[in-house]
């Protein structure tokens, strides 16, 4: 694939590239569906009860027959919606979301875009989707939707910012922005990763990584006991969908990119497990990050708007510069 | 922060007890003794006193009554009677108002239907609903010409 994108562009290229992107689309919304499928399991079985069980075996068509229903829908659009802004909102929601994906390497091998900037080009992309939040809030001309694209907006930029901020320590200690070379300057067992030495910007990553997701305990945009639904109250159908696409996609997207910061990437735990393909360690490591989130929307309950902005701008952006601090100071020592 | 660890544990824990859900479509579900449950009604008890019509506070009971065909015997019998489970709210009343037991409770309560029409429950269906009665019928006012079975 690498060299493909080294050589010269011809219509054979542009063509294999194009099956290649339905590919990754394609393996992308399969995820999606099961995430989906395994996130009712897993907080059906937190709270005692069995989870989708009547569609198909063990449920396992529940998401499929979700979908279909929600693309069979009527495509509703307000009379007094901005109806441009309102088409186009979904879709800058979601094209961030997938083509963020492209900068991930999941195996030594298994690289769509080695990008030296790989870091910046993830955290760039996905503010985008922000504007696409705020901008189908505004368009839907609700105020419920306004309220949410509003919230969704404060939340995500100053979550934005620790999330960055909890990631300079990882690149001062690799000195590279590129994500392939972050995973191969972590070692082959678990104590050379980057979440031991970089505790502190782990956890910071994490929450606000869980915050970015606008998922419990951080879901006030969405909020449906307070906001009706948030920033896609009009939406229905297929828009609607991409929506909820884009927000699943980012699960992905941010599982991955934890497994790739902090969790070793496609590396074994232990240099003797290694003889075990690396996507089978990053798909395990990547499974358990998405397990977590399930796992706290399960557990925590929704947190108050300014307790959210207090956490963020007081708690864990803080944290976060005090980490690039002592990062910098220690390798200033040790150097 | 503990506290926060503490829920993160009980989910965990609770993820692999025993689920507390019922499979009730698959199988029934039995109610406790005494649950109000759709009437079964028995003619032969009845002596047509009209008090479960006059007490229904939403007038969903319907009866006629007739003469006694057997001329030595006084008294009527019962000719239609009628329930409209449309507005009947299982209030209890009839039942514990009827002085003969002749309408008493039973366990099942599944009512849906496609057609308002399938609510409206006449004699014949009521005396053969007949599955599941409830054993202790009106146990508080034991007074009155019926024969108590408990």
């Amino acid at each position: 694939m690498l060299d493909l994108v080294g050589q010269p562009l011809t219509w054979t290229h542009t063509l294999i590239f194009a099956a290649y992107g339905v590919l990754l689309l394609l393996i992308i919304l399969g995820f999606v569906t099961y995430a989906i499928y395994f996130e009712r399991k897993v907080i059906g079985w937190m709270q005692g009860r069995y989870g989708p069980n009547r569609t198909g075996p063990f449920g396992l068509l529940q998401t499929v027959a979700d979908v279909f229903k929600l693309l069979i829908k009527e495509d509703t659009i307000p009379r007094k919606a901005d109806r441009p802004l309102f088409i186009l909102a979904p879709v800058i929601t979601f094209i961030p979301s997938f083509v963020v994906v492209a900068t991930i390497p999941f195996t030594a091998n298994l690289i769509h875009a080695d990008l030296n900037v790989g870091l910046l080009y993830y955290v760039a992309l996905s503010g985008i989707s922000t504007i696409g939040m705020i901008l189908g809030g505004w368009a839907s001309n609700n105020k419920y939707a306004l309220l949410g694209g509003m919230r969704s907006a404060a939340q995500m930029i100053s979550y934005e910012v620790p999330l960055v901020i909890s990631v300079i320590g990882v690149i001062m200690m690799t000195g590279t922005l590129n994500l392939h070379k972050i995973v191969e300057a972590q070692g082959d067992n678990f104590w050379n990763w980057n979440f031991l030495p970089q505790i502190v910007g782990f956890i910071v990553f994490m929450i606000a990584g869980v915050s970015e997701l606008n998922r419990t305990p951080f879901d006030l945009p969405e909020a449906e006991s307070e906001l009706v639904a948030g920033y896609h109250v009009e939406y229905s159908g297929f828009r609607f969908a991409f929506f909820m696409l884009a927000e699943y996609v980012y699960v992905f997207a941010i599982a991955s990119l934890t497994t790739v910061l902090f969790l070793g990437g496609w590396h074994a735990p232990f240099a003797l497990l290694a003889f075990i393909p690396g996507i089978v360690w990053f798909l395990l490591k990547f499974s358990i990050i998405v397990f977590f989130f399930f796992w706290i929307r399960a557990t925590m309950p929704r947190i108050r708007i300014d307790q959210l902005m207090g956490l963020g701008w007081k708690v864990l952006l803080p944290l976060a510069l005090l980490n690039i601090f002592i990062t910098a100071i220690y390798m200033g020592i040790t150097a | 922060m503990k506290g926060l660890l503490q829920g993160l544990g009980v989910t965990l824990k609770t993820m692999t007890q025993k689920k507390v859900t019922y499979a009730y479509p698959d199988v029934p579900l039995t109610m406790p003794d005494r649950f109000r449950g759709i009437q079964h009604f028995e003619p032969d008890k009845c002596i047509v006193c009209n008090m479960c019509v006059k007490v229904c506070p939403t007038e969903c009971i319907s009866l006629t009554g007739k003469a006694n065909p057997d001329p030595e015997k006084k008294g009527k019998v019962i000719e239609t009677y009628d329930i409209n489970f449309e507005i009947c709210i299982l209030c209890d009343l009839c039942t514990e108002v009827c002085p003969t037991e002749a309408v008493v409770m039973t366990n099942h309560f599944e009512l849906s239907t496609y057609s308002r029409d399938d609510l409206f429950k006449d004699m014949k269906w009521l005396t053969d609903n007949n599955t599941l009665v409830r054993k202790e019928n009106n146990y508080a006012f034991p007074r009155g010409g019926a024969k108590k079975d408990v």
